[in-house]
């Protein structure tokens, strides 16, 4: 057998073992070089004011991996058991999913799109602003606290503050149990309760950290993986509400057409 | 030993291609994302709305018959952040639509993501995956 043969087949061998390795990058890894559109200005302090977008692979995510979602109590079981989402582990193509009647996405899915999200500090508040079914919601920064028995909605009803200069500490409940927590059908309760951390690392970046605590619905709070969103300078937000009669005839003229027939 | 090379050459292949197939595609479970297909047609309408646009074509199949695709790509938003706009493609329009298709056999399909593109007879393309 000849020696390049020899060699070639030992570093293919070595190869495959040390592929796995390639996936195990960390979400934080920065690159090598920055991407023409960002900047390598310092952060400002205590303000996320811009555009910014999730960079998640799409609307098809939930808000945890489902193997890391905590055991559901009867509860949620029991409405989880009724869904019929279009992915995940039960995916169907003719599923249920609420948003396709144009519900609200609700809070917190509305962010899991890779659709832009617009910060905007006002008074007391700051509001972010959607892309996204073209909602919005305030996050009071004056200093309120959490009303005991807010009106169900289904963006609930936020607070947030600073910790440090970089980082926002949103906490959220009030919300209605109508929507899922992602497109994987998980339900909520009317008792979910959120944390969510948007710590500017640098001028273009923020990692996003986001707890679910649902005692009705889960044994333990869902702790979702860190995600990324970066800044989208000079973007402007597209107008794209749900549409009732848009969302209807894509039905029609799509999404029923492509399951018609049985499968090949 | 030349066996084990070609063998090794094989296996890192085929798990390259399929981490790349699975990182390209994450349409819904209507459609069969291990088998893209280019399809070539004259466009009957363009559809510049929520929830996905959409394009309908004329397209011949291997026996000279006018099939009619329906295909969906992504929502306006993400698209004109790719540089479409609601004028990108128009009835009359030649193109060559690479996508998946349906796993029930109907003519439809999804162009959309790091898979999706459009090319047009002049050579220019439109695609959509930038986020």
């Amino acid at each position: 057998m000849p020696r390049r043969q020899i060699f070639l087949t030992k570093i293919m061998e070595v190869a495959l073992l040390l592929l796995p390795l390639a996936f195990a990058i960390p979400a934080r890894s920065a690159p090598q070089q920055k991407p023409a559109n960002e900047t390598s200005a310092p952060a400002p302090k205590r303000d996320l004011s811009g555009m910014w977008q999730y960079q998640g692979s799409g609307g098809a995510e939930g808000i945890a991996p489902e193997k890391t979602i905590p055991p559901m109590t009867p509860w949620a079981q029991a409405r989880f058991n009724q869904e019929r989402p279009g992915y995940g582990s039960r995916a169907v193509p003719d599923g249920n999913d609420p948003i396709l009647q144009c519900d609200p996405s609700g809070f917190p899915r509305v962010l899991l799109f890779p659709l832009p999200f617009e910060f905007v500090p006002a008074r007391g508040r700051i509001l972010q602003f959607f892309e996204r079914e073209h909602e919005w919601r305030s996050i009071w920064t004056d200093g309120r606290s959490l009303p005991k028995d807010a009106d169900p909605t289904w963006f609930g009803y936020a607070i947030g503050h600073w910790e440090g200069d970089d980082t926002l500490v949103v906490k959220s409940s009030g919300f209605n149990d109508k929507t899922w927590l992602g497109a994987t059908g998980y339900p909520h309760s009317e008792e979910m309760s959120v944390t969510e951390r948007y710590q500017r690392i640098d001028y273009n970046t923020i990692i996003y950290n986001i707890t679910v605590d649902d005692p009705k619905a889960y044994a333990k709070p869902i702790v979702a993986p860190e995600r990324i969103m970066k800044l989208k300078p000079g973007a402007e937000m597209e107008e794209l509400p749900c549409v009732w009669s848009e969302e209807n005839s894509f039905t029609k003229r799509i999404r029923q057409p492509a399951v018609g027939k049985p499968n090949r | 030993m030349k066996s084990r090379l070609v063998l090794s050459l094989s296996i890192l292949a085929s798990i390259l291609f399929a981490c790349t197939s699975i990182q390209a595609h994450h349409g819904n479970t209507a459609y069969d994302p291990d088998h893209p297909i280019t399809i070539k047609g004259s466009v009957t309408e363009f559809v510049w709305s929520n929830p996905h646009c959409q394009i309908y074509l004329d397209v011949k199949d291997a026996r000279g018959k006018i099939v009619g695709w329906s295909v969906e790509s992504q929502s306006p938003g993400i698209l004109r952040r790719n540089g479409w706009t609601r004028d990108s493609i128009k009835p009359g329009d030649l193109i060559a639509v690479t996508l998946v298709p349906a796993k029930s056999g109907a003519p439809v399909g999804f162009s959309g993501e790091k898979l999706g593109k459009i090319v047009f007879p002049d050579g220019h393309i439109l695609k959509m995956d930038q986020r």
